[in-house]
């Protein structure tokens, strides 16, 4: 079953997915069983849309799917299950409203087990900041579709200095027009210029840590 | 010079350069909605409130830049209020600087499930344009969008020749065709529109055929006005980075194709302003009018591929990118135009920003544009 549903993932079939998580469960798997062979489609996912074979709306129906799959297993199976990476918090920044691709690097870091805490849109820096504190996590995402969003990151980013979080903290931005020349601007650690990119990111720093 | 003898110059500069004919320089084209009013010291809450207000101000930027080069046309020229245009073309909600915003921020589309699903049943059986008219007070007051289009009907040609009393070309002056998947992409929201072309893509393509008929049709009505007549033929969530081929091919290219040929008969110049990363499909760029159409990217599509596979078929306006103009320095600004223009050699090149110059561009890298895209552009 395991290798039948993350394929069908994989593939995109909708209908088969639902159809084999439901009878999965009817079957008496185990959560954590499921929810494996899930992750396991959406990293083959994540490998087509790096090769080339994948784009964006191929991502972003798979994490639909995936999330219909999540809720089937019950809202927080992911937690319930165990076995969840680390956290990681991600919004987008003040000044601007835009959250396609944020909550498209939201779900593909949750489809790849990570914890993501979402502060959402127009999010304040003191709310990053307030929210690593709280939270303890150790890496924030910073989206934002419009080049005004770069001094807000900016300026989250003299907050983190300015707070002493900045050696412990590795800053990751994101959106529309983001270019390694403005990750320079911003003082950010990397820039991923699609939601799959954030996922490599993010396993690269929790190998390193 | 006589500024009608200037703008006969730079209009015919830019015809040659459509043309891929040889020209004494590359043209520079404006292109800073959101600029012009920081530039100039106007809030945007006035540029969005003011539709004269905002005209004027763009010819001042533009005046204010040609102090720096030459500058030859602007390429969407702004006629009257920005913002109802906006939700027109992303049937979506625009949040207004002075109203839901504050006065100096940018406007920003909302973005939102506006059109449910069931809705394509109600396109289908009543028509595209008259679902339009049904839907549009949910993402703009009616009063105001009326009082906008009245505005445009009785000033659009005045305003126009604005520009031309000024000496500037107006590129993407006629009528804008837009493909139905990016009318849909807005209203629908994006994630629930792809979703619908995964699970009911014959729905989507019977809605798409219905809304296209009635676009080409209204082409076919209009009448072309003597200069460039560009149709301004927008293209954002169908590029090909975000699309999948098989979804692009169904869904995106034979309306790109066939609005672009009806726009050619009818003796318009698309002019395809094509936003992120289109480098997969190019090579379909051989399949339109030789020598009529422009591209007009925004610094995400590779340039040199373009070259390559349609650069002895189509000519280029762009394409410095609105990161390099906010976060670079007149240096980066100045590097890439050269670069732009070596690989142009000398026509097929219309030099401008990318998309549009946004609104915390630098001052001195848009003029640091104007004065690059003048020395490097004439030296070929």
């Amino acid at each position: 079953m395991n290798e039948e549903l993350s394929k069908s993932l994989s593939d995109l079939n909708e209908d088969q997915v639902l159809n084999l998580v439901k009878k999965a469960l009817d079957d008496g798997a185990g959560t954590m069983d499921i929810l494996s062979a899930c992750r396991a489609g959406m990293t083959q996912i994540g490998k087509r849309y790096e090769s080339g074979e994948y784009y964006v709306s191929d991502l972003i129906m798979a994490g639909e799917i995936f999330k219909q799959a999540v809720q089937l297993l019950g809202g927080d199976a992911q937690k319930n299950a165990g076995g969840l990476r680390d956290k990681v918090v991600v919004g987008t920044v003040k000044g601007d409203v835009h959250d396609i691709g944020k909550d498209l690097v939201v779900g593909m870091l949750r489809a790849n087990g990570y914890d993501v805490i979402d502060l959402g849109v127009d999010v304040p820096a003191d709310v990053f900041i307030d929210t690593l504190e709280q939270s303890g996590a150790r890496i924030l995402g910073l989206s934002g579709l419009l080049t005004v969003a770069y001094d807000s990151m900016k300026d989250t980013m003299n907050r983190l200095t300015t707070k002493g979080l900045r050696t412990s903290i590795k800053v990751m931005v994101g959106g529309g027009a983001m270019t390694d020349k403005v990750r320079e601007y911003i003082g950010a650690d990397a820039m991923g210029a699609d939601a799959q990119a954030a996922v490599s990111i993010c396993d690269r720093w929790t190998t390193e840590v | 010079m006589e500024k009608e003898t200037l703008y006969t110059e730079r209009l015919n500069r830019i015809q040659k350069t459509i043309s891929l004919s040889t020209v004494d320089r590359l043209p520079v084209a404006y292109a800073g909605t959101a600029f012009s009013p920081r530039y100039m010291g106007m809030s945007m809450a006035e540029f969005c409130e003011d539709g004269e207000g905002a005209v004027n101000v763009t010819l001042a930027a533009m005046d204010r830049l040609s102090g720096f080069g030459e500058l030859d046309a602007i390429n969407q020229p702004v006629v009257g209020r920005m913002t109802p245009r906006l939700s027109f073309a992303w049937l979506s909600r625009v949040s207004v600087p002075g109203k839901e915003l504050p006065p100096d921020n940018l406007w920003q589309v909302v973005e939102a499930e506006m059109m449910k699903k069931d809705e394509y049943d109600t396109i289908l059986k009543k028509g595209w344009n008259t679902y339009l008219m049904e839907f549009l007070p949910r993402v703009i007051d009616q009063d105001e969008f009326n009082t906008f289009l009245e505005w445009v009907m009785l000033n659009q040609e005045r305003t126009l020749g604005r520009y031309k009393d000024h000496g500037y070309v107006a590129i993407s002056d006629a009528l804008p065709a837009i493909i139905p998947f990016e009318y849909l992409s807005g209203g629908r929201s994006m994630s629930k529109f792809f979703f619908d072309l995964y699970r009911m893509p014959d729905k989507v393509e019977a809605v798409m055929k219905q809304m296209f008929s009635e676009t080409l049709d209204q082409i076919r009505a209009a009448v072309p006005r003597p200069g460039i007549n560009g149709a301004w033929v927008g293209g954002w969530r169908s590029a090909s980075a975000m699309v999948a081929p098989k979804l692009w091919d169904r869904f995106v290219w034979p309306y790109m194709l066939e609005v672009v040929e009806v726009l050619v008969e009818k003796g318009f110049t698309p002019v395809l302003h094509w936003d992120q990363d289109w480098t997969r499909d190019l090579i379909r760029l051989q399949e339109l009018p030789a020598k009529k159409c422009i591209l007009n990217p925004d610094g995400m599509t590779d340039l040199t591929a373009f070259k390559k596979l349609v650069g002895d078929r189509m000519a280029v306006m762009g394409d410095v990118p609105s990161a390099l103009l906010s976060a670079g320095t007149p240096e980066d600004v100045d590097i890439y135009v050269k670069e732009r223009v070596d690989l142009f050699q000398g026509t097929g090149l219309i030099l401008c920003p990318g998309c549009d110059a946004p609104i915390n561009a630098k001052p001195e890298n848009m003029e640091a544009f104007i004065k690059a895209a003048s020395v490097h552009g004439s030296s070929k």
